[in-house]
């Protein structure tokens, strides 16, 4: 256990100064109760936190949410934001998984109605979403119509007729980030992202068809359109293979020019530039590349999920977009009148009701904030607060955050065992491989419930639903 | 002083991979690397029998750039030619630049679980009898 000064600022707050490392040029601030307290301290999450508290042009106080855990460079569950003029950018605080994200799609029909028809739906959901690229992939695109997906991303795919009009409103930024230069991308982001789209990988990506369980905000969830017993799909991915080259290409370039600009990092993954540097430039543009190709990914599984319902259910199978939020994505913003950067890494936007980029929509409650717990276990759809802006820079958490390694999840339970048990709670389960199943058990991660709790307590987003998943996908 | 022999080894963390290399010299170091990657993906993609083998070079500033940039070049021709890489041979390998043959076989489903290889805490260690090394792969 790492030995800090910290002190605790609130019963979900703990601060530790700017003094409790030599190189640190701002706090950190933790949001947690004492029992994800000890176990953030458990690994090298706040090591990892105090490293990205020394990075040029930090404000403000560098952040971990509570369901932060330990990296690579920044640590998951990580925010910070750097002056747009004086401060850097960081692949590394980014990830690898460019918008990686979620989106909630609400149906009209109820889950109890699925009854029998459940296990075909769910059944034909694995076959028509794959994991990843086979030999010539779900949706082939030429090299100009790639370059449509990384410049207009979900607008370009409303000219397919993969979405519609009314999607755009409900995605962040409109599933189009202006600044993405294609320009600057590689050959071999292009030759890795070929044939990716609509697929979802591996890991911790998934599908869920879910049942709200419970409304425990009436008037927000009545805006969301949500109600009890409603069936819901939620869709974890993001930007495939795409993304990952984009991030290896970055990484290795901002490790080239470091020394020019006299930057020295704690650890070389926060290889990094000046913003305003070209180098900065030139990421920031690939970054929104990817971003939109991570947009667009999600919405041609949406796409296919429609297909699904609706042939499997007729007129009842309709689904319409609540929302979709990058949980792993820099942005330009304006925060107390200054342009900053913040990098989100494993942690969500939460915008209240009065921040102009709150979809028209939801401005009477604030911007969903979607935050899936484990698999076989509840997700919850908060909203954000204007709170949050001062807060956080309008920062939350992402989803329940692991507490346990894939080695210690697999010798705790075998992928059969925790098929056996989702199954009993009369979940459908679709996987190819159980180990995976194993990897992903709900005792691998956080109780969502203590996360969830402390983001509302601390004012960071406000509690609307719960929902309890009725079939997993999982590539 | 006996050389150690060439190992790899799966170590705890949160959310990622962490994997530990021994081998006596650089050369097995980087064919052990490729080993512990190809094993990690075949654990998600499957195998063929089908075998392929691809030529490769790299060059780097220093050494602990050279593991990443290898195991990421690797990691490249898996997803975009739908391959596992098993085994290398012949590596010739210095502190900026690798260079051999690297044996694999061809998957119908291109490997994605692993994202990248990344340099958190990577260093490239001489120890008694050959080198060792930790590398953080995303997944």
């Amino acid at each position: 256990m790492t030995a800090i000064p910290a002190t605790r600022l609130s019963p979900v707050l703990v601060e530790i100064p700017r003094s409790a490392r030599a190189d640190m040029r701002v706090p950190a601030r933790i949001y947690a109760d004492e029992t994800l307290w000890e176990a953030i301290q458990g690994d090298r999450t706040v090591d990892q936190l105090l490293n990205v508290a020394t990075l040029p042009g930090v404000t403000g106080a560098v952040y971990a949410m509570p369901d932060a855990h330990e990296g690579y460079g920044f640590p998951v569950g990580g925010v910070a934001a750097f002056d747009a003029e004086t401060g850097i950018i960081s692949p590394g605080g980014v990830g690898y998984d460019i918008n990686c994200g979620v989106r909630l799609l609400r149906g009209d029909i109820e889950a109890d109605a699925l009854g029998a028809r459940l296990e075909p739906l769910v059944h034909e959901l694995s076959r028509a979403i794959p994991s990843g690229m086979g030999r010539g992939g779900p949706l082939q695109l030429s090299d100009a119509e790639l370059d449509r997906v990384l410049v207009e991303g979900v607008e370009y795919l409303v000219e397919r007729a993969m979405a519609t009009p009314e999607d755009l409103e409900t995605i962040e930024a409109n599933g189009r980030i202006p600044w993405a230069s294609p320009r600057d991308v590689s050959t071999r982001a292009r030759e890795r992202g070929r044939g990716q789209l609509g697929t979802i990988g591996s890991g911790n990506h998934f599908l869920e068809v879910q049942r709200v369980a419970r409304i425990i905000d009436q008037d927000a969830a009545t805006a969301l359109g949500l109600r009890e017993g409603q069936c819901t799909v939620l869709i974890h991915t993001g930007s495939r293979g795409f993304g990952h080259q984009v991030c290896t290409d970055f990484v290795r370039r901002m490790d080239r020019v470091m020394a020019r600009h006299h930057i020295h990092v704690p650890d070389r993954e926060l290889a990094c530039g000046p913003f305003a540097s070209d180098e900065g430039q030139a990421y920031f543009g690939a970054m929104g590349a990817a971003a939109n190709f991570a947009f667009a990914n999600r919405q041609v599984i949406t796409h296919r999920v429609r297909d699904v319902f609706t042939r499997m259910l007729g007129a009842e199978g309709m689904l319409t977009l609540v929302y979709d939020v990058a949980h792993n994505m820099a942005k330009a913003e304006l925060h107390e009148g200054r342009r900053l950067i913040v990098h989100r890494k494993g942690a969500t936007r939460a915008f209240g009701p009065s921040h102009p980029e709150t979809p028209a929509r939801y401005r009477a409650v604030g911007q969903p904030v979607l935050i899936p717990g484990s698999m076989g276990t509840a997700s919850y759809v908060l909203v954000g607060t204007d709170a949050a802006l001062t807060e956080s820079f309008g920062s939350c958490c992402h989803g329940a955050g692991r507490r346990m390694s894939r080695g210690a999840a697999k010798r705790l339970q075998a992928g059969h065992e925790v098929r056996r048990v989702l199954e009993e709670k009369g979940i459908v389960v679709r996987c190819a491989r159980s180990q995976e199943l194993a990897e992903e058990a709900p005792e691998a991660y956080k109780d969502v419930e203590r996360v969830v709790d402390v983001v509302h307590r601390a004012g960071l987003a406000r509690t609307v639903a719960r929902l309890e998943p009725i079939g997993v996908v999982k590539g | 002083m006996s050389p150690i022999a060439a190992s790899h080894q799966i170590l705890e963390h949160t959310s990622e991979l962490r994997v530990r290399l021994r081998a006596p010299d650089l050369g097995a170091l980087f064919r052990e690397a490729a080993r512990a990657l190809g094993e990690t993906l075949a654990a998600e993609a499957g195998g063929t029998e089908d075998p392929e083998d691809h030529d490769v070079e790299i060059v780097a500033p220093d050494l602990d750039a050279l593991l990443v940039d290898w195991l990421n070049e690797l990691l490249y021709l898996a997803e975009t030619r739908c391959w596992i890489p098993r085994d290398a041979e012949a590596l010739e390998v210095s502190h900026t630049r690798v260079r051999g043959r690297v044996r694999g076989t061809r998957v119908p489903i291109a490997p994605s679980l692993v994202k990248a290889a990344t340099h958190h805490g990577l260093h490239v260690t001489p120890v008694r009898g050959g080198y060792e090394a930790e590398v953080v792969f995303d997944v």
